[in-house]
Parts: C-alpha cells; structure tokens; sequence
C-alpha cells in the first residue's frame, strides 16, 4: 500500500514537474516580453536643457528624453565625443533649438529626418547679432561671422511655440499616443503662459527702466517684455579688466541701470565692486544646463521672483 | 562505336593545331552571345532593382538619364546642380521624406557621395568595419573602395580637384575613413560617402583657417579696417579637418542655396508619390523622375543595340559554321588516301562515317565544356563585372 502511494506521489511529482516547466517559461516569457514593452520607450535627445525637460513634460512615462552635456559645460558651445554622437545618430528623434544654437550639430553628422528644429516655427523673428569683425579671402567675397541670438526660449511665448513644435513631432513619431501627448503639450503651454502673463506684468510696471545684462543672452527676454536692456560680456566666475569697468563706466553715463542681470550668481569681488558704481545683482538664469536644484519651471519662477525687486523697486 | 571513338580520339590529338581551331571557334560563335544575354540580364537586374527601390528623384531640368545615371550609379556625368531648397520644399509637402545627393567629386577614380545619415538607412547599408561618420572630413567607404585601395578605418582619402588647370582653386581634402560598408553588390559598394557638408568644404563653400583678427602675421592681411578683414592668398587654409581645427571650420552664407545634385524622394504612399508628381508638372527649374520609367526606357534601347549585336553574330556564326564545314570538306579531300585505306582493309563507308561523326562529336563536346566553364566564369563574376564597365 505504502508503495502504491509513493508510487502515485512519484507520478503525481513528474506530472507537475511536466506542465510546471512549460507554466513557468511561459509565464516568463510573457512577464519578459511585457517588461521589454515597458522599457521600449521613444528616445529623444535634446541639444539644451529646456528643450529636454519640455520633451519630457510632453512625453511623460513614454519618453526617454537624455541631454547628454555635462552640468557644467554651456551646452551652447559644448563639442561632444564621438561616443555621444552615435547616441544621437541612434536616437528616435534629435530635438534642436535653433537660431544657430549648438554649434557643434553643423560640425557633425545626424540623420536628417530625425532632426527637429523646435524654433524654424518662428525662424523669420530670430534676433541678428552683428558680428564687429568681417573678413574675406578666397572667392567666396566678403563675409562676416555674424551670429543669431540663440536663448529663443526666454520669451516664453516663443518657448510654448517650440513646445508645440516638439509636442507635433512626438505625435507624428508615435500616432498612437497622440492623445496623451496634446493634454501633456496643454499643461506646459498653461504654465508657460503664466510665466509670460507674470513677466508681461512685471516689466509694465516701470517699461522704461535702464537694465544691464553681464552676458548678450537675454535678447529675446528683452524684446518680448520691452526691457531697456544693455549687454556687456562678463563671465560670473570673472573678475572684470580694468578696461571692462571703464566700458561699464561709459555705458552708465547714459544708460542709468541700477541692476544688473546675471546668468550666475558673480564672484563677490566684482559684486562688491559692482555695488560701488550702484549697480546691484541680480540673477536671471537662462537655464541652458540642467539646475542643480528643481527644474525649468522652478527656475523661471525664481528668476520672475527676483525680478519683482527689480521693477518693484 | 567505343573504337570508332578511339580512332578518332587518336587523330584529334594528332592533328592538334586544327582540333584547337575548330574548337575555338565553336566556342566563340556559341560562347559570345549567350555571355551577352548573361551580362545584359545581370545589367537589366542591377539597373532595375536598383530603379524600382529608388521611388522619385528630383533634380535640374535637363536630361533625365543623367539624373538617374549620376543619383542611382554615381555616374560622373554630375546633372546641373540645384540647391538645398529643393529638400526643403520636398519636406514642407509632408508628403516624402527627402534625402540629399550632392554626386560631383571623386577620390582615386572613386566617386565622392556627399549625403544624408538617412541614405545608409534608406538602401540598409550596414558597418562592417569602424562606425558611421560622425564629424565634418569623416569618410565611410564602400567594401570594393576599401579593397582595391587597401584602405582601413582610420586611414585616408584625398579628394581629387574638381579641375586640374586650375591652380588657385580649391584645396583638396584629406578625409579621414572612419568606416568600410558591408558588401551590398550594388554601387554603393564602388563609393566614398561623406556627409553632405563635408562635400561642400570640398567645394570651398565651408573652410578653416587661422583666426584672421588674432592673426600677428601683417602679411597675411591685405586690407584692415573696424569692420572688416581682408586676407591674401597666403592665409594658410586647412586641407585636413582635425579635433585641433575643427571650430575653425565654418560655413559662409545661407545653406539653403549651397548645392546638390539631386532630391531623392521617398514617398510615404502611391498617393503621396501621385500628388508629389503633381506638383512638379508645371515648374521650371525642378523635374521629378521615376527611376523605373527612365530605366526601362534606357533597357530598351539596350535591347535594341543587343539585337543588332545579336544580328551580326549570327551572320559571323554562319560564315564560322561554313567555314568549319570546308575544312571538314577539304580534310576529307586531303584523307582521301587515308579512307581508301581504311575502305581496303575491311572497313565498310558506315564505318568511316562514324570515325567522321566522332571526330566531330568530340570536337563539339570539347567547344560545348570550354564554353560553358567560360559562360560559369562569366555569370560568377557578371556582377562586377556589370558595376566595374557598365554601370
């Protein structure tokens, strides 16, 4: 009796052992190809920080937005290696800002189709910057380097516009999640406009008043919100020649600026020094590279924030 | 019959000198045109498939046949040029995707492809060696460039000035390869690729040189005023795109109007294709072709060339055979004795007749193996063949 038992029990083992092995794989392979589904997710890479966060705003759980620049370079001048140039090459689509922004992307090689320029939308209003220097040679005649003002995003009506741009071409990318990536594209554009009805109000306050920016990347912020802006070209972590005060000297005999917009806090000494011509600092950032603390949003507002003094003052 | 064969296999090898040339003359006449029908069916095969993948291509007003000869086999018959417009103008209809072809240059007796990433996509182009171009003077070349000119990646290719005579033209380029195709027995494997802006330095439209303003050498510079800097001929240009010169390298002017050759135009569907057509009906600058119609139209004129060619070998053919035949006549005059020799030792004029009928049956079996080991040689190597002289 004991061994007809332990014969059943035996038998009853294989049987379980013969469905539960092909239970098991199949319920892997599901479990596997589910989660392969999961993380199949649309690859974008962006050329600056704001670009990158709209993406992923836009995008949501279904994008893999990457900004591969690293946190302390200005991604604007930045060159990457040619490991990160594949990653682009490889991307499902290559987000650019525009306005000879990046300038790297015209010294390297990027599939064309995926290439988005989230600012051509409104290519006719970029901001010419003459260059001081032209020079000729060869058969080609004179010629200048002149550039285009490239922060096209501090006028934030400009920036919902790339947004739009960005938000069509994940819809065209993946029809199917056209749906969930307008509502998403709806939520950032209101937020957007709210930094632009915020600024819009604060800048109406005194329309007149004399600023100065450390660095000429404000031009768009300028134009939008009527700022009566002078650029000089000082860097944050530099202190100022001798020569570059005098410039600053000359510049508030006719232009009386008591505030001057920084991209990063200054080094103290030209703060200091800077309070002595009664100019104070204060910080706009453009936010090109990723903050070291919140995001995009949290930025502007804090850059509107500090604004409040300036207008209110 | 085995004896008869025997006899006669004797005399064949005796007679050496005529066996051969007989035997080279059947193979000629029979090898000749069916080596012809080989090489135009590998002709018409690679020239049509390559015609019916190519969906639309726009280009210059002018010779159509150019225009596919120059995008689709890299002919160096380069059509008139048309501008980067054209892409854009393509891309703003959201009817094809647009891929650039700028085919005018060539390297070692190579042709210089000047393209979009979205080529290698388009025709499935895979790496073999290295990995894809990446910056400005990078190069990726086809399997057959790599292996006749024994080139690597991490080797180099010198662009070859567009015209000998002129002296003060553009430098030539040293492009660094950066990778070698996978062999795809087309004419990509016959090309260099390079990225389309790369072309455009090698045009002179984009260049580096040393920094005029922070220049401390005055005789470079011809004339200096606030604004502008004007260079003589011994502002030192960079033949070679490096990581050191890179930033130098710049673009003058709008990109829009720099040139290219031709669009290649991939609709998304057959209405897409129709209405894209449409559009170009009327314009004046523009034509769009379809690959396959233009083939099809140059097929039959080769099919027309291979009928006369067709011709003139059978009337060869015919004079061969009759020839053959009066040497065969004139050998039996000649064996007259040798036959009543045979006839008198017993042999009947059956027998005699099949030691004939054997000769010439070893003679033909002999032409009929040469020729088809000739015709094998023929279909193995007919691809290359095609893409080296005829394509």
């Amino acid at each position: 009796m004991k061994s007809k038992t332990c014969c059943v029990a035996v038998q009853g083992r294989k049987m379980f052992d013969k469905f539960l092995t092909p239970c098991c794989l199949i319920v892997a392979c599901v479990l596997s190809f589910s989660t392969a589904r999961a993380d199949d997710k649309f690859e974008i890479y962006t050329v600056n920080y704001p670009l990158q966060y709209f993406a992923q705003r836009i995008g949501g759980q279904h994008v893999n937005v990457k900004f591969p620049a690293p946190a302390d370079v200005d991604p604007a001048f930045w060159m990457p290696d040619v490991k990160i140039i594949g990653d682009y090459q490889q991307a499902d689509l290559i987000l650019l800002n525009g306005a000879g922004y990046a300038k790297w992307v015209s010294k390297v090689s990027l599939p064309r189709r995926k290439l988005v320029n989230t600012s051509s939308i409104f290519k006719d209003d970029y901001i010419k910057i003459d260059s001081e220097i032209t020079h000729q040679h060869g058969p080609a005649g004179d010629h200048s380097h002149a550039g285009i003002a490239f922060t096209t995003w501090l006028d934030f009506t400009q920036a919902s516009r790339q947004a739009e741009k960005i938000a069509a071409a994940m819809k065209n990318a993946r029809p199917g999640l056209a749906e969930e990536f307008e509502q998403n594209f709806k939520q950032l554009n209101h937020d957007l406009m709210q930094l632009d009805a915020r600024m819009s109000e604060l800048s109406s306050l005194q329309p007149a008043q004399p600023l100065l920016a450390s660095h000429p990347v404000y031009q768009y912020l300028s134009r939008r919100y009527e700022l009566n802006l002078k650029s000089l070209m000082w860097e944050p972590g530099v202190y100022p020649e001798p020569a570059e005060w005098q410039v600053l000297n000359l510049i508030l005999r006719r232009h009386e600026a008591e505030w001057m917009l920084w991209e990063d806090q200054p080094i103290e000494k030209t703060q200091k020094q800077l309070s002595a011509s009664g100019v104070d600092v204060v910080v706009f950032s453009p936010c090109m590279n990723r903050p070291q603390k919140g995001d995009f949003m949290t930025v502007m507002q804090a850059n509107i924030d500090a604004l409040a003094d300036v207008f209110s003052d | 019959m085995i004896d008869s064969l025997y006899i006669a296999w004797q005399y064949v090898r005796w007679n050496r000198g005529k066996t051969l040339v007989l035997i080279t003359s059947i193979t000629l006449i029979a090898f000749l045109p069916l080596a012809l029908q080989i090489v135009l069916q590998e002709s018409e095969h690679q020239l049509q498939s390559r015609a019916v993948n190519t969906p639309l291509l726009i280009g210059a007003k002018g010779s159509a046949l150019d225009l596919v000869m120059n995008s689709l086999y890299f002919d160096d018959e380069a059509p008139q040029a048309i501008n980067m417009q054209a892409v854009g103008q393509v891309e703003d209809t959201d009817l094809a995707q647009a891929i650039p072809l700028y085919v005018r240059f060539q390297s070692r007796g190579f042709p210089i492809v000047g393209t979009s990433l979205d080529y290698f996509d388009f025709r499935q182009l895979q790496i073999e060696q290295g990995r894809m171009y990446a910056f400005l003077g990078e190069t990726v070349i086809g399997a057959d460039v790599a292996e006749r000119l024994a080139v690597v990646p991490g080797g180099s290719l010198v662009s070859s000035p567009d015209n000998l005579f002129d002296i003060a033209g553009v430098y030539p380029l040293k492009m660094k390869v950066s990778g070698v195709l996978a062999r795809s027995h087309s004419p990509d494997d016959l090309a260099i690729f390079v990225d389309l802006r790369t072309a455009w330095v090698i045009q002179g439209f984009g260049h580096g040189h040393q920094d005029l303003v922070k220049s401390r050498d005055a005789t470079v510079i011809l004339n200096q005023d606030e604004k502008t800097v004007t260079a003589n001929a011994k502002l030192l240009q960079y033949t070679e795109i490096s990581e050191d010169n890179i930033d130098s390298f710049h673009f003058h002017g709008d990109e829009s109007i720099y040139p290219i050759t031709a669009v290649l135009a991939q609709p998304h569907d057959d209405k897409s294709s129709a209405l894209l057509r449409g559009r170009y009906l009327d314009d004046i600058v523009y034509q769009v072709v379809k690959p396959d119609d233009v083939i099809e139209g140059l097929m039959e004129n080769i099919f027309r060339i291979k009928n006369v060619i067709n011709a003139v070998i059978f009337i060869v053919g015919i004079a061969t055979v009759l020839t053959i035949v009066l040497v065969f006549i004139l050998s039996l005059r000649i064996r007259r004795d040798e036959m009543n020799t045979i006839f008198r030792i017993g042999c009947s004029r059956m027998t005699t007749m099949r030691l004939l009928a054997a000769e010439i049956l070893i003679i033909l079996l002999a032409s009929a193996l040469l020729c088809t080991a000739l015709l094998w040689l023929v279909k193995i190597n007919s691809g290359g063949l095609v893409r080296s002289f005829i394509l």
